[in-house]
């Protein structure tokens, strides 16, 4: 490093390094520019450029927004929200990493079983949702249900992939070191497919809120889908806003939380 | 729980018996999309004595690794017999980077020994040892994504080596690496080797490698694979991995093997 500086010239450092300093400069242009559409739709909005019966402006969504936290409104539905999400969540996830470790690994389960999850797969969750509240009634089981089911299979699929996809030296060297069955479950198929694993848990994350805002909608009194529901049927544009925010900022948080988690867990993918 | 401290070993010079024996081994494979059969290994005998170090030298695709992988129990012998005189399953060094990605250097060694439920105060001890015996001591906490092509293999070694069985085989250990950083670990593994005095079989398509390493060396033809040559290496150890360059004699016997391996396969 020293003995590079005194080599070559300032010019040519400058040059070397111009590249590294462009790069730094657009990524702290890249934190504002969200920034400048907020502006946009503010000003656009104080001069009625836009309906603001629909978009009324954010610094009066701001406002809703802090007297909805005053008063803990918000926070009541947002844990009535990650509750059901936390709960169902695991319901899914749990069972999927479980079975798809098993079929990774087992042939014989994979082609048994295998085509039962592939004719399941495709039916779209909400579709389901009336049977599901017809099963399991109004309450919180059958959010828990659904997004648990939502969940299952992308965890499944993703495990079962990452599983797969291990390459064969792994298994020979877990054999040669006198692994037995559970032990090359736990101890290599398991983290082989961790990468995957944790592919499945933040795009399981994103789809949760999505049902969840979905079953809110029809049979919940309580929940930010619920929430956002009731604004409509009252035309309260602004709490409204403050529903599809709260619960995009939740879902972002999630994804955030997750990613933490695999930095710390997979770093060893890195690379 | 076998054992993982030192024992006290006999010297590798010769204590008598066979270590692996096998005779009339024939393997092939079925590809039933294409309705193909291919015969990798037809016919195949040899013995290896205890502490012995056999190189098993032949071209790309010429079965020698199925060879391996049998005695090493990772596949099924079509017929013939594989019988190993040993108190423990045959250790492995793979080809390609068999390190695990998710585990450290240390934790890669332990492997073996965490597996059988070894005491965490005994396999450290182990794991140090073996740290020193490959020179990993200073990685001993680095992730495989961190280290050389070279460093990765040595950890290979040093987890093949961690629970002390009798058999070592070696499938290419060293062939995805430079000459130099080859050279180096090929008279680490002799060191090793002599102090340990286990039974080796050493796969290789480097002639070179299997004069420098082996006392005896297996010559196999190209597909289907047969055994053409068996040849003792007349050089004595311990070994120097350069100086036996200039011997005449290392030279002759690259001759000979050459012209073995160039020679075509009989029908």
């Amino acid at each position: 490093m020293s003995t590079a500086t005194t080599i070559l010239t300032e010019d040519e450092l400058r040059r070397l390094k111009a590249p590294a300093r462009r790069e730094k400069l657009f990524r702290f242009a890249s934190y504002f520019s969200p920034l400048l559409l907020l502006l946009i739709w503010e000003l656009s909005s104080q001069f009625n450029l836009i309906d603001r019966r629909f978009f009324p402006a954010p610094s009066a969504i701001a406002e809703t927004a802090w007297r909805m936290i005053v008063s803990l409104e918000l926070f009541e539905h947002m844990g009535a929200t990650l509750r059901r999400v936390g709960i169902g969540y695991m319901m899914g996830a749990i069972p999927g990493i479980t079975l798809g470790l098993i079929l990774g690994l087992s042939q014989p389960a994979r082609r048994i079983l295998g085509p039962i999850f592939s004719a399941l797969y495709p039916v779209p969750k909400i579709a389901i949702l009336p049977l599901i509240l017809l099963i399991f009634g109004v309450g919180d089981a059958s959010k828990f249900v659904v997004i648990a089911i939502g969940v299952f299979f992308l965890m499944f699929y993703n495990t079962m992939g990452g599983v797969l996809q291990t390459p064969q030296i792994y298994m020979d060297v877990a054999k040669n070191a006198g692994a037995s069955r559970f032990q090359t479950f736990t101890r290599i198929a398991f983290p082989a497919a961790l990468p995957s694993i944790f592919t499945g848990l933040k795009l399981a994350a994103g789809s949760s809120y999505i049902i969840i805002a979905a079953a809110e909608f029809l049979g919940a009194r309580s929940g930010v889908g619920f929430f956002i529901w009731a604004s409509w049927q009252t035309f309260a544009v602004s709490r409204m806003f403050v529903g599809i925010v709260v619960i995009s900022v939740m879902g972002y948080l999630t994804i955030l939380a997750l990613e933490a988690l695999e930095r710390h867990f997979v770093a060893w993918a890195k690379n | 729980m076998q054992a993982v401290q030192e024992k006290v070993r006999p010297s590798p010079a010769k204590t008598a018996g066979a270590a692996i024996e096998v005779s009339h081994l024939t393997k092939a494979f079925y590809d039933s999309q294409d309705d193909r059969v291919t015969v990798a290994v037809s016919d195949v005998s040899f013995e290896v004595e205890r502490g012995e170090f056999v190189c098993i030298v032949g071209p790309s695709g010429c079965g020698k690794t199925t060879v391996l992988r049998i005695l090493a129990g990772l596949e099924d012998e079509l017929s013939g017999s594989v019988k190993l005189h040993s108190s423990t399953p045959p250790a492995m060094v793979f080809q390609e980077a068999s390190v695990l990605p998710w585990l450290t250097v240390s934790q890669n060694i332990a492997f073996p020994l965490s597996l059988k439920g070894v005491p965490r105060a005994q396999q450290e001890t182990r794991v140090r040892e073996m740290l020193t015996l490959t020179g990993l001591t200073d990685f001993a906490n680095a992730l495989p994504h961190q280290l050389s092509g070279g460093m990765k293999q040595r950890v290979s070694v040093a987890r093949a080596l961690v629970d002390d069985r009798d058999i070592l085989l070696m499938d290419e250990p060293f062939g995805a690496l430079d000459e130099q950083t080859r050279l180096v670990l090929q008279q680490e593994l002799l060191r090793i080797w002599e102090t340990t005095g286990k039974t080796v079989v050493f796969i290789t398509h480097s002639v070179d490698e299997a004069l420098t390493l082996a006392d005896r060396v297996l010559v196999m033809s190209p597909r289907p694979g047969r055994l053409v040559a068996d040849m003792r290496v007349p050089f004595e150890r311990p070994r120097d991995v350069v100086e036996m360059r200039r011997d005449k004699r290392f030279w002759d016997m690259t001759y000979e093997v050459w012209r073995l391996l160039a020679s075509p396969a009989e029908a």
